[in-house]
């Protein structure tokens, strides 16, 4: 794992660090197939590499391959604890909702470490945290909603909008901010990532809930200055590609079980 | 129009819409729930219908009522509820009618489980029903090409008069790529259907049935079905060829998934200096068996890789001849193999292991 090439933004000139304007409890909602577990995977070792003690609890119950739970060893080998089902259940399609997950919902923000919650997509993937909404402190948590424009149903701002709506009322909870993460996998370009920032800012307009963060993978992030760098003056998440197909190159390092999606 | 990011089953729901497809009946099943749930939202934006049957069973059957009264129309399932399509699978090849099957394949027998193997080659491809009977199988290895055949399966399925089968594993039906959809057929300029029975006004009664009690007749007709099998196996079948790295030693024999991680292990392979090269059967039925011979007759090696424990292996050999060594690796239960191991039984063939 390349340490220099991932990781959150520092407090640079007119900027803070992502773990400054996060708040202690980061719930990762979005669209289907918007880019949470990705984004969540890459938070959790960013947070990491900044010192702090961070737990990602896996809390997709919709789609049945390429979940947080994928990179486990991964995770474990960076001290970051992963809360996903065990045993035969970590391969099922069940909605399964651990209690240690309430627990972290209640607790997390006193454990004096980060807690990221990696949620399934859409309002379907939503309810499953609409029935534990009622144990978040809403001072210590930020919900965050995913936006990839390039996805089916969610390419114009009624779609996205209402998808938002849906996914908040799902939830039970306020959306606190957008995550901008429009790419094409290996064929996004800096033109993809921009045009995503001003997809996701028209949705900031709409909504008035704050636009926080533009996720970009790998050599296209260091085009916009890397950790620490800006897309259309919006902080960037320079993230490295973790979940990826059994044919695809993995993270330099990576320890996860080979032979399952 | 611009490219999408989506999911295999996403990109086959799209696809069938932009085919012209507007009426699908199916249950659901990991891991292909993408393409029901997909099409529920789409179908009404077009003016087309989705229905969730009560079953499999039911899915089949009322398929072979709407392609007999001449619609386009879509099934999709997962290996154990393709086993429960069978009957009406049977059923409508009989009675000649186009319809596009999609088979997301998991990993079996039985419920088995919900991650992605090759393991319905055999029921694909010979029948899988009672009956003597074929269905054209296409086999994509991307999502873009899972999208182009889903589209050319509604054509073909036309052009036949007979269900067309696109078999992915679980993998092709749950990763995400950019696909762009290339073309879009109106529905008006779809073929006319001279024998759906759409209602016998001043001509004669069409009729759709697989019913034939004479034997006579029964067998003349199961002629006439061969006969369109023969035209396919004439006309339809379709490969890749894949050797970037100069005349192989090491021939891959691998289709869908598998076919990709073969492409990352023949790149691993070139930089040991061991020339490999793919062969990528892309129709499964009819099966490219002529073109899989002269790729076969100039390498040392042929050798077969599916999540199977050797299906396709059966048509590779069939085609090769019993005295050329055809060597096998599979993985199954939903465990899929990596591109380091296809190096290593590559660096054994040719005996360059250590």
């Amino acid at each position: 794992m390349a340490d220099a090439e991932i990781g959150l933004p520092g407090a640079g000139a007119g900027g803070s660090a992502l773990d400054e304007i996060l708040r202690p409890v980061t719930v990762l909602t979005g669209h289907f197939g918007s880019g949470k577990t990705e984004i969540a995977v890459n938070l959790a070792f960013g947070l990491r590499n900044r010192g702090t003690g961070v737990t990602l609890v896996d809390l997709d119950l919709v789609k049945p391959y390429f979940r947080s739970r994928l990179v486990r060893e991964d995770l474990e080998a960076r001290g970051i604890r992963l809360v996903a089902p065990e045993g035969d259940r970590f391969y099922a399609d069940l909605p399964i909702l651990l209690p240690e997950a309430r627990a972290l919902a209640r607790e997390g923000a006193a454990l004096g470490h980060r807690v990221l919650f990696d949620v399934g997509g859409d309002d379907l993937g939503a309810r499953a945290l609409g029935s534990v909404s009622g144990l978040f402190n809403s001072r210590t948590t930020d919900l965050l909603f995913v936006v990839n424009v390039n996805r089916p149903f969610a390419e114009d701002l009624e779609a996205l909008r209402a998808k938002l709506m849906a996914v908040q009322a799902a939830a039970r909870l306020e959306m606190t901010g957008l995550v901008a993460n429009t790419h094409l996998m290996q064929e996004t370009t800096e033109k993809t990532v921009l045009e995503g920032v001003r997809a996701a800012r028209t949705l900031e307009a709409a909504t008035g809930i704050p636009l926080r963060f533009c996720a970009i993978v790998g050599n296209l992030a260091r085009a916009f200055g890397g950790p620490g760098g800006k897309a259309d003056n919006l902080p960037i998440l320079a993230m490295e590609r973790h979940i990826v197909a059994p044919f695809a190159e993995k993270p330099s390092g990576a320890r996860r079980r080979s032979g399952v999606v | 129009m611009a490219k999408k990011l989506m999911k295999g089953c996403e990109a086959i729901g799209e696809a069938a819409v932009q085919a012209g497809c507007r009426l699908f009946f199916g249950y659901p099943i990991t891991p292909q729930n993408e393409i029901p749930e997909y099409l529920s939202a789409r179908l009404p934006q077009v003016g087309g219908t989705f229905v969730q049957a009560e079953s499999e069973v039911a899915a089949s059957n009322m398929l072979y009522g709407a392609s007999g009264a001449g619609c386009r129309c879509l099934t999709s399932s997962s290996s154990p509820g393709i086993s429960l399509m069978m009957e009406g699978v049977s059923y409508i090849a009989a009675s000649e009618l186009p319809v596009v099957i999609v088979n997301i394949m998991r990993g079996g027998p039985g419920l088995g489980g919900i991650l992605p193997s090759q393991s319905d080659y055999l029921q694909a491809t010979k029948g899988g029903g009672h009956g003597d009977y074929r269905c054209l199988v296409l086999a994509p290895s991307t999502v873009q090409e899972a999208a182009d055949l889903v589209m050319d399966a509604f054509d073909l399925a036309d052009k036949y008069r007979n269900p067309v089968l696109v078999l992915g594993d679980g993998l092709i039906g749950q990763m995400m790529e950019p696909v762009e959809f290339k073309r879009s057929t109106r529905l008006e300029d779809l073929p006319a259907k001279s024998w759906a029975t759409t209602g016998c006004k001043g001509r004669e009664r069409n009729i759709i049935n697989s019913l034939y009690l004479d034997p006579e007749v029964l067998e003349a007709h199961n002629w006439k079905l061969v006969r369109k099998y023969e035209e396919m196996a004439r006309t339809e079948c379709r490969h890749e060829f894949w050797s970037p790295h100069g005349d192989a030693d090491v021939l891959f024999v691998a289709y869908g998934s598998v076919a990709r991680i073969a492409k990352t292990a023949i790149d691993a392979l070139a930089e040991k200096g061991v020339k490999a090269a793919l062969f990528r059967p892309i129709t499964l039925f009819p099966f490219p068996g002529d073109a899989l011979e002269k790729a076969a007759a100039r390498v040392k090696h042929v050798l077969v890789s599916e999540l199977s424990t050797g299906q396709m292996l059966e048509d590779v050999r069939f085609h090769l001849g019993k005295h050329r060594p055809v060597s096998f690796y599979g993985r199954v239960g939903g465990v899929i193999m990596t591109p380091d191991e296809l190096v290593a039984e590559a660096l054994k063939l040719a005996g360059k292991a250590g």
